[in-house]
């Protein structure tokens, strides 16, 4: 009995202990989880601004790191209690560490803005508050019209340090939209913002994808007639046809050098490597009928794929090595567009449901672990998982036009990503972030 | 809008000498509110070796107000390449206008309903117009006077929704060009 009492006292202590700190001392990050929220409880403190001209770009950055922080799903945001520093002065700021804690803050970020001739700097700093230790000071430059990037730039480092993971910072998400009358592809950052059209070809311009290394763009164009493959340097802006008879569908990047997509030019509809300069390579299926929409396995050994070899369109994987093709999906009678997590691990996909609508589903890539991820809002198409694989942007057309929509990577947090007119449609997230 | 399309099952239809047949014909039974059934991997019933020389009407099967020119379209099941026979019908229709024309060329286009993903159904489109084609050339046309391409569900005729809308966009659209 007494020592049921011991354990019991000592797991108690584990349990509720509230900033039980994580800290990897000597690794890569610094895990800091509140115990059982799953999310960061961190107090991030109003900017200073030293000079009153300045306080407007504080707040415009405060902003900034806020809302960039608050996307990503990652923190609890709390608020500094009004004590929090000890002294008002700004050389030697003090920190009261038990006035955070008490909080129950477990990180604290703080700093201060300043211009030094149209240049920005932001200092930053960033403590565990628990141990009153310094994880983080930086100060970070740019330009007045670079506050986001910035901002952002804390962001990442903040979230690289904390997660031992990259962020979704810096991140790009390319789409279509019909908002001109045509369909053309726009770009936005990962939070909706920065709104860009990157083509105008008064034509139909479909599927972008954004190759790894965000050096190219590849998608269905039917600026000669027909549709066909196009592939853009984003660097000078030279989009290269792929020359081919019949017609293209659907691209997907195996890697930064090459890409696969469906051609017919050999009469039926089969997926093809092609390098970046538009020469192809290899022939990378032979089933009779549709074989379209190639997604890679992060090592690029792997392609998950649609077929309808065996009537309706299912998901297959193909080993590119052995050439070995193995059916994945099995639930669902209608399953397109599959998308490969960036850990490996699973797969994103959409079934037709029998009632009409369409709904996102992920598998893993044995076929284990079926969970759907939207349910009862209409048609739910495309989706494509950031670079951390935390979360999935889709397009939907829950409330009326369809538009882009962002979740948690278990269906968690559907929200709308950006207000633009028309419809918004094949998003893709790209892996890289600048 | 949920209107059940009868299962048709054309047999095998073994020809005249001349012709081989292949397979039989089928399209899947499906009501327009449910995700259908597997289809049987399509192929075309050949044409009898005589095809009919009647002329191309404006009117009936294969003509309605987006189909001006002398060619009429063709119509198909949900997620289906099969021709029917009146799709037949009128694909003969419009073998012997190109035979009796032979300086005109045709484009034709593929079509699709809007629902499904709009990947596969450019993929689908496609099929539709490799199909028509195809059984255009065992008529008999040139084929390098045949040019076909898929719009998918990009370039709707009725931008309706119901069975009625869907129905006109599942189609094999001619475009003359001299």
């Amino acid at each position: 009995m007494q020592l049921f009492r011991y354990v019991v006292a000592a797991v108690m202590i584990v349990l509720c202990f509230p900033l039980s700190l994580l800290a990897a001392e000597g690794g890569e990050y610094i895990a800091i989880r509140k115990e059982g929220s799953g999310k960061i409880a961190l107090a991030l403190d109003k900017l200073d601004a030293p000079v009153k001209e300045e306080s407007r770009l504080a707040q415009s950055l405060d902003t900034i790191i806020r809302d960039g922080l608050d996307f990503t799903g990652l923190f609890t945001m709390i608020s500094p209690p009004l004590n929090v520093k000890d002294n008002s002065s700004r050389d030697n700021v003090v920190l009261n560490f038990g006035a955070l804690d008490s909080v129950g803050a477990a990180v604290y970020a703080g700093g201060a803005v300043t211009n030094t001739s149209g240049t920005i700097s932001l200092n930053m700093q960033v403590y565990d508050t628990s141990g009153a230790k310094l994880l983080l000071k930086k100060t970070y430059n740019g330009k007045q019209q670079q506050l986001r990037t910035i901002g952002h730039a804390f962001c990442a480092d903040l979230v690289e340090l904390l997660t031992g993971k990259k962020s979704i910072f810096g991140s790009k998400i390319v789409f279509v939209s019909n908002k001109t009358g045509f369909k053309e592809i726009y770009e936005c950052d990962f939070d909706g913002h920065e709104l860009r059209q990157l083509t105008n070809s008064h034509s139909i311009s479909l599927t972008p994808v954004l190759s790894p290394d965000g050096r190219y763009l590849a998608y269905t164009g039917f600026s000669s007639g027909r549709p066909a493959l196009y592939i853009r340097n984003l660097s000078d802006g030279k989009t290269l046809a792929v020359g081919k008879s019949g017609i293209s569908i659907d691209p997907g990047w195996r890697n930064s050098r090459e890409l696969a997509t469906t051609l017919s030019f050999e009469g039926d509809q089969e997926i093809y490597l092609i390098k970046a300069d538009g020469a192809i390579s290899r022939r990378l299926t032979f089933s009779k009928g549709i074989d379209l929409s190639p997604s890679f396995s992060p090592d690029g050994n792997k392609m998950a794929y649609v077929s309808d070899q065996n009537g309706l369109p299912q998901i297959f994987i193909e080993d590119l090595q052995s050439g070995q093709v193995n059916r994945l999906t099995f639930s669902g009678r209608y399953n397109t567009q599959p998308s490969w997590s960036p850990a490996g691990d699973k797969i994103a996909y959409t079934t037709w449901e029998n009632g009409g609508e369409i709904d996102i589903f992920t598998v893993n890539i044995d076929g284990s672990g079926l969970k759907q991820l939207t349910g009862n809002s209409g048609e739910n198409e495309s989706p494509s998982w950031s670079s951390d694989g935390r979360m999935i942007v889709f397009a939907s057309n829950r409330k009326g036009l369809k538009k882009l929509y962002i979740m948690g990577s278990t269906g968690d947090s559907q929200r709308p990503l950006l207000r633009s007119d028309g419809e918004q449609i094949q998003p893709c997230w790209s892996l890289f972030s600048q | 809008m949920k209107r059940k399309i009868n299962g048709i099952v054309i047999l095998a239809l073994m020809v005249t000498a001349g012709c081989s047949s292949k397979s039989a014909v089928t399209a899947p039974e499906v009501s327009a509110n449910q995700a259908p059934s597997p289809k049987i991997t399509q192929t075309v019933t050949l044409p009898t070796a005589t095809a009919p020389s009647m002329p191309a009407s404006p009117s009936g099967y294969g003509f309605d107000q987006w189909q001006t020119g002398p060619l009429g379209d063709v119509f198909f099941d949900f997620d289906s390449t099969v021709l029917s026979a009146e799709a037949q019908n009128q694909l003969k229709q419009n073998a012997s206008w190109l035979g009796n024309n032979s300086l005109n060329r045709a484009l034709i286009e593929g079509h699709c309903d809007s629902r499904g993903t709009s990947e596969y159904n450019l993929a689908l489109g496609e099929r539709r117009a490799s199909t028509a084609k195809e059984y255009l050339v065992r008529l008999g046309v040139t084929t390098s006077r045949l040019e076909t391409v898929s719009f998918g569900e990009e370039r709707p005729f009725d931008a309706g929704t119901g069975e009625n809308a869907w129905a006109k966009n599942r189609r094999a659209h001619f475009v003359m060009k001299k």
